[in-house]
């Protein structure tokens, strides 16, 4: 967690971007908690992170002092990189005083933080004047406008002395409606160009719509930090090399109902079956395998336009109703945006399920670090059932794969088993 | 690149490629100058182009005219800008009307390099900003560098110059680094855009400009604020265009500079923005300067008598919201 700064003062230690999970490689700081100067305990929160998927807490390591915070509020930096300094040791009473500089000090310019604006800033007025005044540009910008300011300071609609974002907020008021600004801003158009468009007209958001459906103008969608780490990632699994597996399943047998659903006998059934198969629950580093001992199994699972990939630990030690439980809180914690990262690391294998859209087959891409995921179709009549099995070659060969395969397709035709499973939930 | 490194790299460019120039001043030859800008220069070139002087300033000056005149170019540098006021004589009345008296058959290739600013805890008598000593005279060229890039272009310039040049630097800056590139046709009356902005025009010069930069960006990044930095070279003549063109597109105007607020560098910008672009205008200027004090020598109260970072940020925060920004 820690090194030690060449030419820093011996006990100066640096606060480093911690690395939450196997696949973080940014983090960024979301707010601190503690400021510099302040004391911190071994195991006090000093920053919330984010990263991935989720906003963890920053426990310090060590006592100290914070000295400096090198990298502020809302900025992303990478795993390892320093975010803060800290003087270790006891509270100190006494600020030290200043050492004196030296004549031929190459002097530093020094990334200090913004200073808070002091009180009195943020309680500065601007400057009122009796009705009447504008600045000079205000007093031309009115002009080409056609506004007579002296009416409107006197029905108190422009602040005097009126300033030239007084007017352009008086225009937007004037001739938009909130849902058609709202819209402006959206489509990043400029307020000039419709007002040119449509003059001395009251824009509202049928008009605006109708505007750029003419003009042919694009909507723009910012991507959430969430789904920007997911596209990464997805792009990194795609230089996984890996190839596929089709199967047509039959699971006639499995009595899903509305509580515990298909998926939900999915995730146990095929958390089991890794039980049996060491390389399903491995994860692959340059010269070696780390074999997970339980089956820790991913979802898929989509809230309004974001895709999450919570995780089931331990599904081998969990009965049905723990797991259809746990997937509902999951989901729940999906929706508030609350996911720790704990609840979105450690899976080797995800299922992702499309059949209650009546996909018939389809296959998936592994997500990044892990080394398997099924594609589960819809289920017809007779119980059949497509899946896609895309597996990372890396780990699990073509042998490994089909032997995996071929003991699920058991396992689900296995009364006794699917009998005692739901005794068991 | 260090700042004294590239002043002294022009140097020794301009002394290797002409003969006629010369180097004098306290303490430049042997020791190396008293900022290590001449730092070498002895060696390579000798006593006869590096050449020691009393501590003198006005006869240092005075020599220099004299040389300039019979055909050399020289370079003088006076230890710092507080020193010069003993040569204000040879500056005002023989340096800035030769060329103008002789009816321009007199050329007088010469430039005085000096220090001037706050640096730390050297007490009034070494700490002043003078520049609007110099740059109120007519016939003088007064030229400034910011960072190495000035620096290097800006002293080759001014030695290239047929007219007299008064080179100001800063102390502080002697041991900054900064980026340093070869520009070609550098023009050093044309003042620099540093940072791209919409609605405030902040100009400095010299040391400030960094300090100004560092609170423009907490500015953009805190509140929203986006400001045009310009960098002045140039003191006199002053690239007004430039400033003209920018105010035109954010209608407000901030100076920003180390010297005391009143009759400073920035009087004249804001009066002549007034003067220009009245009805431009969205906010009176606003002047960030040093206080009307002599520099203090205690540490805290030298830096509470000049513009800080902290200080640039706050004023131009307030001065927003009591303006209608």
């Amino acid at each position: 967690m820690s090194v030690y700064l060449a030419g820093a003062k011996a006990m100066d230690y640096e606060v480093l971007m911690p690395q939450f999970s196997d696949t973080m490689e940014r983090g960024k700081i979301v707010r601190w908690l503690k400021k510099e100067g302040d004391y911190v305990e071994k195991g006090e929160v000093i920053a919330e992170i984010e990263a991935e998927k989720a906003v963890m807490e920053l426990q310090s390591f060590k006592k100290g002092t914070i000295k400096r915070i090198l990298v502020s509020e809302g900025q992303e930096v990478e795993v390892g990189k320093p975010i803060a300094i800290m003087e270790l040791g006891e509270r100190i009473e006494k600020p030290k005083l200043e050492e004196k500089p030296k004549l031929e000090e190459k002097p530093k310019v020094e990334e200090r933080k913004p200073p808070p604006p002091p009180k009195e800033i943020e309680k500065e007025k601007r400057i009122e004047l009796p009705p009447g005044f504008a600045s000079p540009y205000a007093r031309l910008l009115a002009k080409e406008k056609g506004i007579d300011l002296k009416e409107l300071q006197e029905e108190g609609r422009l602040p005097s002395p009126t300033h030239a974002k007084d007017i352009e907020e008086f225009e937007k008021e004037r001739y938009f409606t909130p849902k058609a600004l709202e819209l402006l801003r959206e489509y990043e158009l400029s307020l000039e160009e419709l007002l040119k468009e449509f003059p001395n007209k009251k824009i509202d958001e049928d008009l605006f719509l109708a505007y750029v459906e003419q003009k042919g103008i694009p909507r723009r969608v910012p991507v959430s930090s969430v789904q920007k780490s997911l596209i990464s990632n997805l792009s990194k699994s795609f230089v996984i090399p890996h190839y596929h597996m089709y199967e047509v399943f039959d699971l006639s047998l499995i009595p899903w109902d509305k509580e515990i659903t298909l998926t939900h006998w999915l995730v146990k059934i095929v958390g089991d079956a890794m039980q049996f198969f060491e390389r399903l629950r491995a994860v692959y580093k340059e010269d070696h395998y780390l074999v997970y001992p339980s089956s820790n199994v991913g979802l898929a699972i989509a809230v309004g336009d974001e895709l999450y990939n919570p995780v089931i630990k331990e599904v081998n030690r969990k009965s049905l109703r723990e797991i259809a439980q746990e997937v509902r809180e999951l989901r729940k914690r999906a929706e508030e945006g609350k996911l720790s990262l704990e609840d979105i690391r450690g899976a080797t294998l995800t299922i992702s399920n499309l059949g209650m859209f009546g996909i018939r087959a389809f296959d998936a891409v592994i997500p990044y670090g892990q080394v398997c995921i099924i594609a589960v179709g819809m289920q017809e009549g007779d119980g059949k059932t497509h899946m896609t099995f895309t597996f990372d070659h890396r780990v699990i060969n073509g042998f490994h794969g089909a032997l995996f395969v071929k003991h699920l397709k058991e396992k689900v035709l296995d009364k006794n088993y699917i009998k005692m499973l739901k005794k068991g939930a | 690149m260090l700042y004294r490194d590239a002043l002294n790299l022009a140097l020794d460019y301009a002394m290797e490629h002409d003969p006629r120039v010369v180097v004098l001043g306290e303490d430049v030859g042997f020791y190396g100058g008293n900022y290590r800008v001449t730092d070498g220069l002895y060696v390579k070139y000798g006593p006869k182009r590096v050449i020691d002087t009393p501590i003198a300033e006005n006869s240092i000056v005075g020599t220099a005219i004299g040389m300039a005149l019979m055909g050399l170019r020289p370079v003088a540098e006076i230890m710092t800008v507080n020193f010069a006021m003993l040569a204000m004589d040879q500056f005002v009345n023989q340096m800035a009307k030769l060329r103008y008296m002789s009816g321009g058959k007199l050329f007088l290739p010469l430039v005085v390099r000096m220090p001037q600013g706050v640096a730390k805890q050297l007490a009034s008598q070494h700490s002043q900003s003078l520049e609007h000593f110099f740059a109120s005279v007519p016939g003088l060229y007064v030229f400034c560098a910011s960072d190495s890039i000035s620096a290097y272009h800006g002293l080759l310039h001014a030695i290239r110059m047929d007219d007299p040049v008064v080179f100001l630097e800063h102390v502080l800056l002697y041991g900054m680094d900064f980026p340093s590139e070869y520009v070609k046709n550098f023009d050093p009356f044309k003042a620099r855009i540093l940072k791209e902005g919409k609605d405030i025009t902040v100009v400095s010069y010299l040391k400030m400009v960094h300090d100004t930069l560092k609170a423009c960006e907490w500015l953009e990044e805190r509140d929203g604020i986006s400001c045009e930095v310009i960098d002045l070279i140039s003191l006199r003549p002053i690239d007004f265009e430039t400033i003209y063109e920018s105010v035109r597109k954010t209608h407000r105007l901030v100076v920003v500079y180390e010297a005391p607020k009143t009759l400073g560098l920035g009087a004249e910008l804001s009066a002549r923005i007034s003067e220009e672009l009245f009805y431009y205008l969205d906010a009176p200027p606003l002047r960030i300067a040093g206080e009307e004090v002599p520099i203090p020598y205690n540490r805290k109260l030298e830096l509470m008598a000049i513009p800080t970072p902290e200080k640039i940020y706050e004023r131009i925060l307030s001065w927003s919201k009591s303006h209608g920004l």
